[in-house]
């Protein structure tokens, strides 16, 4: 036991020490802040008056759009019920200034000048709509840079506008009656969880549960390399001889991965620190610094106190299949091809998480949730999207757990052998015969 | 006289290769033994299983009159041919955490290591990272680590190759004083130079079996003084002479030789003149490489004829 203690130890201070741990356990808050402000700070940047053309004989039409363009405002947004992720960004608050310019005799020759225009930068785009808009709804917008979506979509957003008022007024209704008709409708998103209801608009509570899983995964895919590549130092360093003249195998792993343990929950622990002290679970400062979309997000004492608990399960399942990688290889080198097959479930959650944030309760969700290579992972998802039945997280606890204490057995009895093997790589059938050796 | 290591007809087999067949040899409290042998003989399997790396197939390893044991390696201190220690880690990081692992305190790891660094003129790289040191400096440190916790028993593998003169001569007096307060050591090798001038018995193993096993002293008078030394300048045509020679080892202007059974050594330095000038003729004890080589060449032929 005091031999595991010095190996604890020594795992513990060589790597905290590291410029590393240090810039890892200041950026990785500092990046998740950004993934959560940043994106939206540059939707809601103007990026200047647009200067745009509307080129319609029909003068009223092009009155209408006008105003429309210039009063435009995507937050007052009447498409919610079709919002997706990607239109989120500019549905809260994103204003753009238009000056709008309109010419009522489109022709051939003002197609060009317009176009040249766009294309020497005096003018940032076009409408061109053709005298039977009102019946195809259709007309073409010219600009420089197509890829501006916020851009174009106001500029169709107001021509619908211009071109639903036009039709409505054609069947008696008034122009204010117009306007309500066409204004925006609010939806309130309710959430309802085991805990009570409450109100969430959505992309917190999509953005809260990602950020724990990334988080959850970075700390259980690093900490697990960490591991690997300790084993491989040692035995590349051919130190491994000299530990074997103090100590036993098991002893070494073990020491080894909970030492490199302890410094992933000491990193947490700081992250977690670091949350409290800056505000409610560290979110309510993005949340106040993004308003509406994030206030809503917080983390529930529960989850915070599941977090270390999934990651030990995760980082004790997968640094013992590392150690084991570890031992079998001589180089980091050779270890990128051999770690592939373990990383690959931890993978398949990232790919798959999206869809059990969306809705936990799938039964994807469920069985991934309850296989030991993917439950830490997948199940703490599901804990803090919405926590799921009791019976349900002990389950996939103890299944993880018997899953680890098989995963140990076979781990050190491959790593028992393998470190003292050099040259070239084990095939499958001599890792079974170490596995059998005795 | 009590018996530091015992190994009685130690076995280790890996899948069908027999790496270690049936040795059986034992080292007394407070000598320096030498276990010698061509590379692949069987050195390094055979002291995996002294520390306890790797356990025999069957036959029997004792230590310190007990069976292997934590306490017993404890005991032991080990250098391995494949020099290792953390690369990353300060050289004194790296000597405290070894002898701590070996039950040593912390400040005491300390003194003792500055002590040794002192001797080895290593004071000022306390602190340096081990990656920083010249691989003859690194060399000093590992042996430094082998013998911090001061141990009784003593396994070095290669401990002289890569040392400069220098270096080596501090490593030879360190290893007379650990001898003269009565630890014992083991030496594997194929250095038989070193061997000659510091063991008091050997193991030559070939193909994991022992092929030569005594006090060196007895080794050699039973060789007799059949070997000769020469110095000359131009040629000598009699060294293929089987009725005059048995082998030699020719340098080109200077050659060891055994004289074949039942000849005169007169006849042959008669023969050696009407060829060459002679600048030097002595009739010696076989040198331990002779030894070693006829041993070894023999050992592998009678090997190569059984299978």
């Amino acid at each position: 036991m005091r031999k595991i203690l010095l190996v604890i130890q020594r795992e513990y201070i060589v790597r905290v020490r590291t410029k590393a741990f240090i810039i890892f356990t200041v950026l990785m808050p500092l990046l998740m802040g950004a993934a959560v402000i940043l994106p939206g700070r540059l939707m809601m940047q103007s990026a200047g008056t647009r200067h745009v053309t509307i080129a319609c004989a029909d003068t009223e039409l092009a009155a209408t759009m006008k105003s429309e363009l210039e009063s435009s405002r995507a937050s007052d947004d009447e498409e919610a019920p079709a919002a997706t992720d990607e239109t989120r960004g500019e549905k809260r608050g994103s204003k753009q200034d238009f000056a709008v310019t309109v010419e009522s005799a489109p022709n051939e020759e003002l197609r060009r000048n317009l176009t040249s225009m766009v294309r020497n930068g005096a003018l940032d785009g076009f409408a061109w709509i053709e005298p039977d808009a009102i019946r195809t709804r259709k007309a073409t917008y010219y600009s420089r840079n197509s890829s501006d979506f916020i851009e174009s979509t106001l500029v169709s957003r107001a021509l619908r506008l211009a071109l639903s008022e036009r039709q409505l007024a054609g069947h008696g209704f008034s122009a204010a009656q117009a306007k309500t008709l066409l204004g925006p409708v609010d939806v309130n998103n309710v959430h309802i969880s085991n805990e009570g209801a409450t109100q969430s608009n959505g992309l917190g509570a999509f953005l809260l549960p990602f950020l724990l899983l990334m988080a959850i995964y970075m700390t259980v895919l690093i900490y697990g390399l960490y591991v690997m590549r300790s084993v491989i130092e040692e035995k590349s360093s051919r130190v491994i001889e000299v530990l074997l003249g103090s100590l036993t195998p098991m002893q070494l792993m073990a020491g080894k991965i909970i030492g490199v343990g302890a410094v992933g929950l000491t990193q947490i622990g700081i992250w977690a620190l670091a949350g409290t002290v800056l505000g409610t679970g560290g979110f309510a400062m993005a949340g106040r610094m993004m308003g509406d979309s994030l206030k809503d997000a917080h983390i529930s004492m529960t989850v915070l106190a599941l977090f270390p608990v999934f990651f030990l399960l995760g980082y004790a399942t997968y640094s013992c299949m590392y150690a084991a990688v570890g031992a079998m290889v001589n180089s980091d080198e050779e270890a990128q091809q051999l770690q592939f097959p373990v990383t690959l479930p931890l993978i398949a959650c990232i790919v798959v998480a999206t869809a059990v944030i969306r809705d936990p309760n799938t039964p994807l969700a469920f069985w991934l949730s309850m296989f030991p290579l993917t439950s830490p992972i997948i199940m703490f998802v599901r804990v803090s999207e919405n926590m799921p039945p009791l019976w349900q997280l002990a389950l996939s606890i103890a299944l993880s757990l018997a899953t680890l204490y098989a995963l140990v057995w076979l781990s050190s009895r491959i790593y028992r052998v393998g470190i003292l093997m050099y040259g070239k790589r084990p095939t499958l059938p001599e890792i079974v015969k170490w596995i059998r050796y005795s | 006289m009590a018996l530091t290591l015992e190994m009685e007809t130690v076995t280790k087999t890996f899948d069908e290769f027999v790496a270690v067949d049936r040795l059986s040899f034992s080292i007394r409290e407070g000598e320096i033994f030498g276990l010698l042998g061509p590379n692949g003989a069987g050195k390094t399997s055979s002291i995996r299983m002294m520390i306890g790396i790797t356990g025999p197939d069957s036959g029997s390893i004792r230590l310190f009159g007990h069976s292997l044991s934590r306490e017993g390696l404890d005991r032991v201190g080990y250098l391995p041919e494949e020099r290792g220690l953390y690369k990353k880690m300060k050289i004194m990081e790296n000597l405290v955490f070894l002898a701590r692992l070996k039950g040593i305190a912390t400040a005491e790891a300390k003194r003792r290591a500055n002590q040794w660094l002192e001797r080895f003129e290593l004071g000022g790289w306390a602190n340096a990272r081990l990656e920083e040191l010249s691989k003859g400096m690194q060399q000093k440190v590992q042996f430094i680590a082998a013998v911090l916790h001061q141990p009784d028993f003593m396994i070095l593998d290669e401990p002289f190759s890569g040392l400069d003169p220098a270096s080596s001569l501090a490593l030879k007096d360190a290893l007379l004083d650990l001898k003269k307060q009565g630890r014992t050591i083991l030496f594997s090798t194929h250095r038989m130079d070193t061997v000659e001038r510091l063991c008091d018995s050997i193991c030559l193993i070939n193909h994991g079996r022992s092929v030569l096993l005594g006090a060196l002293r007895e080794i050699k008078v039973g060789y007799g003084r059949s070997s000769v030394q020469l110095e000359y300048e131009g040629e000598l045509p009699l060294l293929h002479d089987p009725a005059l020679v048995a082998n030699f080892n020719d340098f080109g202007n200077y050659v060891e030789l055994r004289i074949a059974p039942g000849a005169d050594p007169q006849r042959l330095l008669e023969t050696a003149m009407r060829t060459a000038r002679i600048c030097k003729f002595e009739i010696v004890e076989p040198s331990l490489e002779e030894i070693f080589i006829d041993t070894v060449e023999s050992t592998t032929r009678a090997v190569g004829s059984h299978a």
